[in-house]
């Protein structure tokens, strides 16, 4: 296999060095709302998991050592996922008619019943 | 007497001695293949026994043998059996399990005990999907796209469909999956990717398009019976989930479905048109290269299902615009098999008269799946039987006829026998005739406001009806008929020799026919392209013992 | 078996030989096989994200607040406990490897091990949340009554209580295919010459993982600002 070119300590130490970085990246996970970045939340959330997800997948799953084809496809399945979100993307953030729209102008489930009536007077008809 | 691959055969478990369970356990991807053949097929004629009892229905306007919501569960049980249990593993299961490892000179697939075990997964998914029909409140009726908020709220039994939808769409992943791995790796020694032949590369293509987006209607149907049965609300609007949204998420799987549906069909076109037109097929690596582009671009097009959905302004535009371009592909493609043909020696045998009448059944799909990707004409024909028009030209006329000229072209490979080359004609005219006219008819309809799935209709619409009721009955005829030529042919037929065709390509080269269990006796280097001729003469010539060039 | 397989070998025009490569013995083959699986893996649940992010987008502040409301005690033990757990996992095949097969063993018992605890710690979860009446089929979680939850948070906690369920689904078919890889290895199967079967489990046990890095700070700490820390 790949990586029978190292010692059995090496490869020990190295998935030791892994775990304490995965382990300082969940640290970081968990002070990071309350001490820095605090208004980008989900954007520095999703990097520090990426990070993490990286370290595994390079590391703790050997892509580090595989040939081109895996590493290919685990990238270009990326940037499919990314794709299909900026689309969606592109759907949700133009959304029409956002006050007519029950879902996004009623709140609450309470306000089932009477945002109900005036949606329906008003087809939304071009 | 040499032995065939119906003589013995590899096992899953055991050794069994009975021919049943030899049959029922073999990992054999020849013989999977047939029994895929022998299920999927069943299956079509009850789809298309639907569909008769549908046209029936429709002949006049008003209730003629069943009510509105019968209606509405037929054309949901057509549609469900048509898409997941009989095109989706299409050509793939039957075609690409007999004949894919054979074309590249291989002894079975990468995992074959994984392609037993799929068959049997597909076996389990119809059959929940056909139990649904005697159970609680009858089949569906939410149509085979299953769109929210209906699908939520209707009584009948949709949680077991969409189960069936997700077992069949793993037995769909787990072919992928095994022909990906058996084209990257079994490929015979000298055979590099631009060696294979184009069926094969339909089904590379195929094949990853089985991997990458099943899954996300997998999901989407998890979704979906979590939705009917926990109430999450995703796509609830009472509790501010977002109908929209599963079809965006059902599209993006099932637009590309359809290219998984289209691109194996065209790589039996490509293999047959070389063959019956005794000349190198003209640009081979574009239609290589296409089949991996429309594999690539369908995934980014599914919006223009979702032009009357309510979906952003900007959003419909740009899928208008991404959708002209997967039609450039295929147009190409096009382009090159009638290159191929120009001054060929034309043999207008039965897969060849097949392969020519799809090259103008599914022209017709194809462009006017180009008319309705425009924004503003797709707002009066959505919904309308132009658009039904539209995907039967497609899939029936470009698929399955390509499927029917599949099995005429490989029957002697996989049978050893031949058929009667008048009865086959005749049955492909049946077909063919019965076909146009009661499509086209549709498209004039359609354009004039016939709205689909509906149960009643005005009387404007009445001949229209009638003529595609007319058509049907020859159709249905020409499709009986041609399934009698065949079976007749394997049962009584002569026998067909080694390579009646004088094709190049590797699946031919068997020391016996039908060919032995382990394939090839031993496995060619291949030196040499897929599609060589000359002078009407195939170029390439083996010791079938030995599997040497002798040429 | 596969183990015994002789290659065939195919011999061009000029004499020169080359070695065939059969579907049996096919070590890259399976490795393929299975990433190309766990790909798809990737896709369901990508999918789930992309629905989740749709409504992240529709209903901001709902998402805050309900996830806010979560415990992100039980969830970061959870996370912890995973980590270990693979871990352990890439341990044991890299005692595999190396040939001891003994330690390969208790290292796969530790990662089943951890897993369970993961699972207990998720069922903690699920119960007090069910107690706070906010479950699925419960009336915070269905539209039109005096208890409804505002319609972001209805959708957070429905996606939630989802992906957490598919994601633990996958952890209890982990168990069951360790336990079986631990069949496997005593009856002399899997070998240190022979593990592809050892090796595709560990990268499985790592995809649950990977997924669950994801999981975990869209659930519970994209609200952790919110209410200061932790429960």
């Amino acid at each position: 296999m790949a990586n029978t070119t190292k010692t059995y300590k090496e490869e020990q130490a190295g998935y030791f060095k892994v775990l304490a970085g995965l382990l300082l990246l969940t640290a970081l996970t968990f002070i990071q709302p309350t001490m820095f970045m605090e208004s980008a939340t989900f954007t520095v959330q999703m990097l520090i998991g990426t990070v993490k997800a990286w370290l595994i997948l390079m590391y703790y799953m050997h892509l580090k050592g595989e040939k081109l084809i895996i590493t290919f496809t685990y990238f270009s399945l990326f940037i499919v996922l990314v794709f299909f979100v900026i689309v969606i993307g592109v759907d949700v953030a133009n959304i029409q008619f956002a006050e007519l729209n029950h879902i996004t102008s009623g709140d609450t489930a309470h306000a089932v019943s009477e945002t109900h009536g005036a949606a329906h007077a008003e087809p939304a008809h071009h | 007497m040499s032995k065939t691959y119906f003589d013995e055969t590899h096992c899953a478990i055991g050794h069994p001695k009975s021919t049943f369970m030899q049959w029922m356990l073999t990992i054999d991807h020849k013989r999977i293949g047939l029994m895929y053949a022998a299920v999927m097929f069943t299956f079509f004629f009850i789809a298309v026994a639907t569909a008769m009892a549908m046209r029936i229905e429709l002949f006049a306007p008003g209730a003629q043998i069943m009510d509105g919501d019968t209606f509405n569960q037929a054309f949901t049980l057509h549609g469900v059996i048509m898409v997941f249990l009989f095109i989706i593993p299409g050509i793939p299961a039957i075609f690409g399990n007999i004949v894919m490892p054979l074309m590249i000179g291989a002894k079975d697939v990468s995992f074959p005990r994984l392609n037993w075990f799929t068959f049997w997964l597909y076996i389990f998914g119809c059959i929940i999907a056909v139990s649904s029909l005697w159970v609680g409140n009858g089949f569906a009726d939410t149509g085979w796209t299953f769109y929210a908020p209906y699908s939520l709220n209707t009584g009948t039994n949709v949680i077991m469909t969409l189960v069936a939808a997700f077992v069949l769409g793993m037995a769909s992943i787990l072919t992928g999956l095994n022909f990906l791995v058996t084209i990257h790796r079994l490929r015979a020694p000298g055979m590099g990717f631009f060696k294979m032949p184009l069926f094969v590369w339909g089904i590379y293509a195929t094949a990853w398009i089985q991997l990458l987006a099943t899954p996300v209607v997998g999901i989407t149907l998890v979704l979906a019976i979590m939705e009917k049965y926990f109430g999450i609300g995703i796509f609830d609007p009472s509790k501010g989930g977002d109908p929209v949204l599963f079809q965006h998420l059902f599209w993006i799987y099932s637009h590309p479905a359809v290219y998984l549906m289209i691109l194996p069909a065209f790589g039996i076109m490509s293999e047959i048109i070389p063959v019956f037109s005794r000349r190198e097929i003209f640009g081979y690596r574009t239609i290589a290269l296409s089949s991996a582009s429309i594999a690539g671009i369908g995934y980014i097009v599914w919006g223009h299902h979702l032009y009357t959905s309510g979906m952003a302004d900007i959003a419909k535009v740009v899928f208008s615009f991404l959708t002209f371009f997967v039609a450039v592909p295929t147009g190409i493609k096009f382009y090159d098999w009638i290159a191929t043909m120009y001054k060929g020696k034309i043999i207008l045998s039965t897969p060849m008269l097949w392969a020519l009448g799809t090259i103008v059944t599914f022209a017709i799909g194809g462009l006017t799946g180009v008319t309705i990707a425009m924004v503003g004409v797709d707002i009066h024909l959505q919904d309308t039987y132009y658009t039904v028009a539209h995907f039967h030209y497609a899939i029936l006329g470009g698929v399955v006829f390509l499927l029917f000229a599949g099995m005429h072209y490989w029957f002697p490979l996989v049978t050893g026998k031949m058929y009667s080359e008048t009865k086959a004609k005749i049955a492909f005219w049946m077909n063919f005739i019965g076909f146009n006219v009661l499509w086209f008819p549709m498209f004039i309809a359609g354009y004039y406001g016939m709205p689909r799935r509906y149960f009643d209709y005005l009387p404007e619409f009445e001949v229209y009806h009638q003529i595609s009721f007319v058509g049907a009955v020859i159709f249905i005829s020409g499709l009986l008929y041609m399934f009698y030529v065949l079976i007749q042919a394997w049962r009584k037929g002569e026998d067909a020799g080694l390579n009646p065709w004088n094709a190049t390509t590797l699946e031919w080269h068997m020391p016996t026919s039908p060919p032995p269990l382990e394939n090839h006796s031993k496995v060619p280097y291949v030196d040499f392209d897929p599609y060589e001729y000359e002078n009407g003469k195939a170029k390439v010539e083996f010791d079938l013992e030995t599997m040497k060039r002798i040429d | 078996m596969g183990h015994e397989y002789v290659p065939e070998i195919a011999v061009d025009r000029e004499g020169q030989e080359h070695k065939v490569q059969g579907w049996q013995d096919d070590l890259y083959g399976a490795k393929l096989g299975f990433w190309l699986f766990m790909f798809t893996e990737v896709l369901m649940f990508g999918a789930m994200f992309m629905a989740l992010t749709y409504y992240f987008t529709l209903h901001h502040d709902d998402f805050l607040i309900a996830s806010s409301s979560l415990n992100r005690v039980l969830g970061g033990t959870n996370t912890v406990v995973l980590l270990f757990s693979a871990l352990t996992m890439g341990l044991g095949l890299l005692k595999m490897r190396h040939g001891d097969v003994k330690g390969a063993k208790l290292m796969i018992w530790a990662t089943i091990l951890l897993a369970l605890v993961f699972l207990g710690i998720k069922a903690v979860e699920w119960t007090a949340e069910y107690h706070h009446g906010v479950f699925l089929g419960l009336d915070a979680l269905q539209a039109g009554n005096e208890h409804s939850k505002p319609f972001g948070q209805i959708l957070f906690f429905g996606m939630y209580f989802t992906m957490t369920g598919i994601h633990g689904f996958h952890i209890i078919i982990g168990i069951g295919i360790m336990l079986w890889l631990l069949k496997r290895i005593n009856a002399g199967k899997v070998t240190p010459k022979h593990h592809i079967l050892h090796f595709n489990i560990a990268l499985y046990w790592d995809l649950v993982h990977l997924i669950w890095v994801f999981v975990f700070p869209y659930y519970y700490m994209i609200g952790a600002g919110l209410t200061g820390g932790a429960h």
